[in-house]
């Protein structure tokens, strides 16, 4: 694709037809909360959009984010995307190695000076001043501050390059950190997960070539309308869960009847994601669905907060002693009241008046 | 603390259950069931704001049932209940509050407000604090047998008449039949048109059907005044006289309170369950409608509406039956902006229609019902609660909009109905 030709004229060459780009649009509308009516100038904005330049650092990562943008369900989502950008500069993508890459990198800076955006995955380390990985030659966090400085925004995907992710995790010896934690001077969307959902990455290129714009953002800084609900909120084992029916091992009877999986350590009601509607794998199925309870990839701390397999609120057994204490005197004491003004109720009772005809004589 | 007073404090105590203390205790005093009241949105006065009214109570849980309430009560600090109190709260529980059941759709975190209400009003009867009114129509409905004071002379004289219109026999403690016909005082004694309109009906229907000299009074004056031990009166001899009669239904008259009364209230008031099912009037020739058995002809291309008897639409779900009806012959049917569950009261339902001293009050309300009707413009409101249609034709009339006809909906089917037989001479008497 020439860097001067809109999306149109090159899906036109590709042989993609104007039916499939509406669907795409539809759907981005959609999955970005937007009104239906919204397709129509996503497909507009698109079909003229000049390609804007991305440059696409990978550091401390595994790859799982790109393999999750590229090796998706529905090729056409990210092929729209990976040709309405230009992605000027990308490690594991790129053809080109060695001093020539990083010359792209360096003339997609020169030439798109303060429009690009940069996309990240992975954590920064910055333990033995950057040492810990290097790109030809240069420290990841170098790299991160001299590309970050002249984006027009960035865009952190994945859990490691949001909040720090396995990397961060306890006792983090290359002092990794998150994106956000480096950059304060620029727009950064958050779009964790490990690996994050493909139209979410999609969906926040999406805007921001249609509106020029990022999408609305939560406190974390994760597009609202992908992160806006926890993904207990959106499960449809809610009604379980809303009916205290929970499985209590994986293979046991509540197991098999799609109980709330809430017992055995589901993660859903403190995560923010879009799992339970987006899904994966072309919308098959999503963790949950699977059998497993959710895990918390998209929360900071992801690794540090606790086995994957504990409850969010622990049961009293957990407990001291003495809250184990309190907790049985603290019932106790309930059902004494309860039983107190049920026994006060029926003295009540007892004493009832019978309202008869005869108290209505004088009036 | 004098009798009055213990006793009021006493049928509170008996009244206070799991759901009374969970639904005060869940109160976010949000108020937002003003505004679903017609005493507040017509008066914007706040003291007719729904849980308000029951204020009295929630201070008789907080201090007997809570622990910080026993606190203050032992520490001297929280308020007694007095004379003064239950005179004031009197009027806010009987003359501002119509059962109607708006207030628990609204309430945000599902409070059964109607019901605290209906709770409440035990305390009143049983200390002596319910209306004039109320009272003497009680009194009737226990020595009398029915609360207007209509005795089983006048339902023969009607029975008579109706036989001479309709042409065929209105059948009378009739054995072994499928349906009891229940009846409401104000349908003996003023919309008498009902009896000769079921009775054709059914006639053509092929419903086998019955009334009855002992209970063929379905009002319940007792759930009005809120005395269980009279609404327990009256449900008994309706339960004993279809016992008698061996009927398979007993069918409810078009009244609202009525029907609450027979279908919801009536086995737990006498503690065990019916021998027979309850249907409501509607109920039955909707499900004549469905059977193919209610043949009517003709169209009527009258604009008119259904107002919503609260009791029989909001509180006990007859909601498409009446409109699957009206659709049989009306051609121009329009609902009012807010109807069916979130339809507004006449203002004169759960006894304040009985309650003289409501009479202002209750009139100036109607001016919800009024905005209501001059929004579509219609000819004719149909209904199905004498009482509503009582209200309706009062409020009109006050309003200078008695052009607008105000009928029964079962008597107004059977001016479409199709007779197999040439009607008796002399039916247009």
């Amino acid at each position: 694709m020439k860097q001067d030709e809109t999306l149109a004229e090159h899906l036109q060459g590709q042989g993609i037809s104007r039916r499939g780009f509406l669907k795409f649009c539809a759907a981005t509308a959609s999955m970005l909360a937007l009104s239906p009516g919204m397709a129509g100038a996503i497909a507009d904005a698109l079909g003229k959009a000049r390609r804007p330049s991305v440059i696409w650092l990978s550091f401390q990562e595994c790859t799982g984010c790109t393999e999750s943008l590229t090796r998706s369900h529905n090729p056409s989502v990210e092929s729209l995307i990976l040709s309405a950008i230009s992605l000027d500069y990308h490690h594991t993508l790129q053809a080109a190695s060695g001093t020539a890459a990083e010359e792209a990198r360096e003339q997609a800076m020169h030439d798109n000076k303060g429009e690009y955006l940069l996309v990240v995955d992975g954590s920064i380390p910055t333990g033995a001043g950057g040492g810990y990985s290097t790109i030809a030659g240069i420290s990841n966090l170098q790299m991160l501050e001299e590309t970050a400085k002249d984006a027009a925004a960035i865009i952190s995907v994945g859990t490691c390059a949001a909040f720090g992710g396995i990397p961060y995790a306890n006792p983090n010896p290359t002092g990794a950190r998150s994106v956000m934690d480096l950059i304060h001077d620029k727009p950064i969307v958050n779009v964790p997960g490990c690996p994050p959902i493909p139209i979410v990455i999609t969906g926040v290129l999406s805007h921001y070539l249609t509106f020029g714009s990022l999408p609305e953002l939560d406190n974390l800084n994760r597009p609202l309308s992908f992160f806006g609900d926890t993904i207990h909120d959106r499960c449809y084992r809610r009604p379980f869960y809303d009916q205290g029916k929970f499985a209590k091992t994986f293979d046991d009877e509540g197991a098999r009847n799609g109980w709330c999986l809430y017992e055995l350590g589901c993660k859903g009601p403190t995560t923010h994601n879009a799992c339970a509607t987006a899904k994966w794998n072309n919308g098959v199925s999503f963790p949950i669905e699977s059998g497993h309870g959710c895990i918390g990839c998209s929360e900071p701390n992801f690794w540090d907060a606790g086995s994957f397999y504990q409850a969010i609120s622990s049961s009293p057994e957990d407990l001291s002693r003495a809250a184990t204490g309190a907790i049985i005197a603290g019932a106790a004491a309930g059902a004494g009241v309860g039983l107190y003004n049920k026994y006060k109720q029926s003295r009540a009772k007892d004493k009832h008046y019978t309202v008869t005809t005869k108290d209505m004589e004088d009036s | 603390m004098s009798e009055s007073v213990d006793r009021a404090v006493n049928a509170m105590k008996e009244q206070i259950d799991a759901p009374i203390a969970s639904y005060f205790s869940s109160c976010v005093h949000c108020g937002i069931c003003a505004d679903a009241c017609l005493f507040y949105t017509e008066t914007g006065d706040p003291q007719y704001t729904p849980i308000h009214k029951l204020d009295l109570m929630k201070r008789v849980w907080e201090r007997e049932y809570t622990f910080a309430g026993r606190i203050k009560k032992w520490l001297g600090l929280s308020r007694n209940i007095t004379e003064n109190d239950l005179t004031k709260w009197e009027t806010l529980v009987y003359d501002s509050c119509t059962l109607c059941g708006r207030c628990s759709l609204y309430c945000p975190v599902g409070n059964d407000i109607v019901t605290m209400v209906r709770k409440m009003r035990e305390a009143m009867a049983a200390s002596g604090h319910a209306p004039e009114g109320l009272q003497q129509a009680s009194k009737r409905a226990i020595e009398i047998g029915s609360p207007m004071g209509v005795t089983l002379k006048t339902l023969e004289a009607q029975i008579k008449h109706a036989e001479k219109e309709a042409g065929m026999e209105v059948p009378l403690d009739k054995q072994g039949v499928d349906y009891l016909m229940l009846l409401s005082s104000a349908e003996i004694a003023q919309f008498n048109e009902i009896i000769p309109a079921v009775t054709r009906i059914f006639h053509e229907a092929g419903v086998s059907w019955t009334l009855s000299s002992e209970a063929f009074e379905g009002t319940n004056s007792g759930i009005q005044i809120g005395s269980s031990d009279i609404a327990a009166e009256l449900i008994q001899r309706i339960v004993d006289g279809a016992q008698k009669l061996k009927v398979k239904y007993v069918i409810s008259p078009e009244c609202g309170h009525a029907y609450t009364a027979l279908r919801w209230e009536g086995p737990n008031l006498i503690g065990k369950p019916y021998p027979f099912e309850v249907v409501h009037i509607i109920e039955l020739l909707d499900q004549l409608r469905t059977q193919g058995k209610l043949k009517l002809e003709g169209k009527d291309e009258t604009r008119q509406t259904f107002h919503d008897p609260c009791q029989m639409v909001r509180r006990g779900g007859v909601m498409e039956q009446p409109r699957n009806l009206m659709n049989m012959v009306a051609t121009d049917f329009v609902e009012m902006t807010e109807h069916s569950l979130m339809g507004w009261c006449c203002g004169g339902g759960g006894g304040v229609s009985a309650n003289e001293r409501a009479e202002p009050l209750r009139r100036k309300v109607f001016s919800k019902k009024r905005e209501q009707l001059e929004e579509i413009g219609v000819e004719r409101i149909v209904t199905a609660c004498s009482n509503c249609r009582n209200m309706l034709e009062e409020g009109l009339e006050d309003n200078n909009m008695d052009e607008i006809e105000v009928v029964g909906l079962s008597e107004w089917l059977a001016e479409y109905l199709v007779t197999s037989s040439p009607r008796a001479a002399g039916d247009d008497s």
